[in-house]
């Protein structure tokens, strides 16, 4: 059986600066891998996204990106939302996670409106947060490169996906014992929201399976998720050991600014 | 259109002791191995007026190279034509483009008295501190390159590097040359500038038939992501794998570039233009194809070496990437997927998110994949489906794996390397001098 599969980019030429496009591959290769017949599409200011889509991507740019395209962003509000409501697969990194938050407070003190997918408020800091980054989620590390300005803040903690191992994080979580702890990721149905770039999905083939079954089971697909990954995987692999080894040994802290 | 020669300032015996201790601790520096940012530290602190005094000597004025990518080169390229036209050049060493590194050079020519023997100074400059280092060393001429996607983490939004560079140039007392097709660079604000604006560009025909243009950054801010209709005063016309034809005024300049790419080009017509404002009735355009044709490659940028130590057997081209932008370049210029090929990155490079928006049409295999961000690297090659022979992230492992590889028939074989693997490959092959003296 071949099905197709809608894969959107949305805004990929401004909102894509920080390999973004590899978030869309990995996506891309793993389906075509497993049998699927997949479709990717960019789609940039004007342009309508297709009614049938599986999965939104949205990536990172700087601030003056964000203000570009956010008029254009808000009159998408309602389709997305009920492409999140439908337990459709979104996937925001960056800035595009920001515009789809509450609203995000620049370091001047304008806000900047978001589309409320996420419930949580964003603000712009002057502490910049560079470095690898290891999460423990639910779909075991997800680790990656964080490189922003910005803290978040969630009305539930409820609505975190991950705890920091390693790295700094987005948002604060409640304390663990005495211990302050720090989260990142935010996850609604099948939406995804991160600070992680690497980029994220290449690096972490868990959360790749995780998405694609969502997909898969929304649609009534049979994906074999195991063929022709062999490489992909050890690659992966291999790429997750040199991080992991790198954040725990001996005076590796974040990047010094 | 010269800019006048200033008169030396008062450099004399009050310097002595400050120049006397920055070279002491230069000559320690050095004994330990390796240059270092703390003789001119010192000296900065010693005397801090010996910088203006320094700078203030050179009859041509001081020359600031700015851009994302390509400054080594540029500043090379423009060097080498003035010292066509007879004039001494001082020259910034690669790297040493921080304050510091570029006191620390600048004493190393300095007599104990504080008099420079140079006729200009070509000087690649950190864009994060150009207008710093403009306000103490008041340069006539400042070229900005291009603005392109780099070193995020670092510089956070590409504009701002944009703003760093256009702002530094106001400081330009002669001349100030940036680039026509940067988004950000042609909306320079003319009235802005001390100095009047002098532009350089590829033919618009040349642009539209590359695979991915120049790479400049798109301008998100201004509602116009392209550039500002500008005439070139120096437009490169013509490209013929390295031989280019660059119109400088009203005259053709034919010049051989250093290395294969349209980035070259691009760099040469720049540098032919602050060659020309700084020279101006002296420029010719005989003496420029003199200087470029007596160009030696900067090291890792198109740079041949033998593979196993004998000059008459298989070669190496080291191609040097530190971007996106640079990387796709480079590609985009080569003459048919390589035979045989390395591809290395290492920490040095924080993040390299940034190879998934690179193209990897033009390569077909990578033979071995190095560095501590190996399978980093291995993993993006695999997604853009490149084949790969073997990742093995110990630089000298990796070597030693290129040079058992059976001989191929091409001669010569392609490293592509982020900076700090460049000198370590050149090592190990047996280049293991310090990239020191531009010459
Ligand atoms: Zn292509």
């Amino acid at each position: 059986m071949t099905a197709t599969v809608r894969i959107a980019q949305l805004y990929p030429e401004i909102l894509g600066v920080t390999g973004d496009r590899g978030n869309v591959r990995a996506l891309q290769v793993r389906l075509e891998r497993a049998g699927a017949t997949v479709e990717v599409l960019p789609v940039g200011i004007g342009e309508e996204l297709p009614a049938d889509l599986d999965v939104l991507v949205i990536g990172n740019g700087p601030l003056s990106a964000m203000r570009g395209v956010h008029a254009d962003l808000m009159a998408r509000g309602d389709g997305i939302r009920s492409h999140v409501a439908d337990g459709r697969a979104l996937l925001a990194v960056g800035a595009g996670a920001e515009l789809l938050s509450k609203g995000v407070t620049t370091l001047e003190g304008e806000t900047v409106e978001g589309l409320g997918i996420f419930d949580a408020t964003v603000a712009r800091t002057k502490k910049r947060k560079v470095g690898y980054i290891v999460v423990e989620t639910a779909v075991g590390r997800v680790i990656g490169f964080e490189d922003h300005a910005s803290e978040w803040t969630l009305s539930d903690a409820a609505g975190s996906y991950g705890r920091v191992a390693f790295g700094q994080g987005g948002f604060a979580l409640p304390d663990a014992g005495d211990q302050p702890a720090r989260g990142e990721i935010i996850r609604v149905a099948n939406a995804i929201a991160a600070n992680i770039q690497g980029p994220m999905l290449p690096l972490n083939p868990e959360l790749v399976r995780e998405i694609i079954t969502g997909v898969a089971a929304r649609r009534d697909l049979e994906l074999d998720l195991t063929i022709g990954v062999e490489s992909l995987d050890t690659y992966a692999a291999g790429a997750r050991a040199a991080i992991e080894t790198l954040v725990h040994g001996k005076g590796f802290n974040s990047i010094q600014l | 259109m010269m800019s006048t020669a200033p008169q030396a300032r008062s450099a004399g015996l009050r310097y002595v002791f400050p120049v006397l201790a920055g070279k002491l601790a230069r000559f320690a520096t050095r004994l330990r191995g390796g240059g270092s940012a703390f003789p001119g530290y010192l000296t900065n602190r010693l005397a801090p007026s010996l910088l203006p005094t320094l700078a203030d000597q050179f009859r041509y004025g001081v020359v600031f190279v700015l851009g994302s990518n390509g400054k080594t080169t540029t500043t090379h390229m423009v060097s080498e034509v003035l010292r066509a036209h007879g004039l001494r050049v001082f020259t910034n060493p690669t790297g040493a483009n921080l304050p510091q590194g570029v006191t620390s050079a600048l004493l190393a020519d300095a007599t104990l008295t504080g008099r420079i023997k140079a006729d200009v100074a070509v000087l690649e400059i950190d864009e994060g501190y150009a207008a710093d280092l403009a306000d103490r060393l008041s340069p006539s001429v400042i070229l900005s390159l291009n603005v392109q996607v780099d070193q995020l983490y670092r510089f956070y939004e590409t504009e701002r590097v944009a703003d760093m560079m256009l702002d530094a140039s106001t400081r330009a007392s002669a001349h100030v040359v940036v680039n026509r097709d940067d988004p950000y660079l042609s909306k320079i604000d003319v009235d802005a500038m001390r100095a009047p604006v002098s532009f350089f560009g590829v033919a618009p025909e040349i642009i539209a038939a590359s695979a991915h243009g120049l790479v400049n950054a798109a301008d998100t801010r201004s509602g116009n992501a392209g550039t500002a209709e500008r005439d070139a005063y120096s437009e490169v016309r013509s490209v013929n794998g390295r031989e280019v034809s660059i119109r400088i005024g009203e005259v053709d300049a034919a010049v051989r570039l250093p290395a294969r790419g349209l980035h070259y080009a691009a760099d040469a017509a720049a540098a032919l233009a602050v060659a020309s404002r700084v020279l101006g009735d002296e420029f010719s355009t005989d003496a420029a194809a003199q200087g470029f044709s007596r160009m030696a490659p900067a090291y890792g940028r198109g740079e041949v070496i033998p593979l196993r130590r004998d000059p008459a057997g298989e070669q190496v081209e080291f191609v040097m990437f530190k971007n996106a932008p640079s990387l796709q370049m480079n590609l985009d210029a080569l003459d048919g997927a390589p035979e045989r090929a390395l591809m290395a990155i290492d920490e040095g490079t924080p993040d390299v998110s940034w190879l998934y928006d690179v193209d990897f049409h033009a390569l077909e295999s990578v033979d071995v994949v190095t560095g501590e961000k190996a399978y980093q690297l291995a993993l993006a090659l695999e997604h853009a489906g490149v084949r790969i022979g073997t990742v093995e992230p110990d630089m000298g492992k990796a070597v030693a794996m290129m040079r058992e590889l059976p001989q191929i028939a091409a001669g010569r074989q392609i490293w592509f390397v982020n900076y700090e693997l460049m000198m370590i490959g050149r090592r190990l092959l047996g280049h293991g001098d310090q990239e020191v003296a531009r010459r």
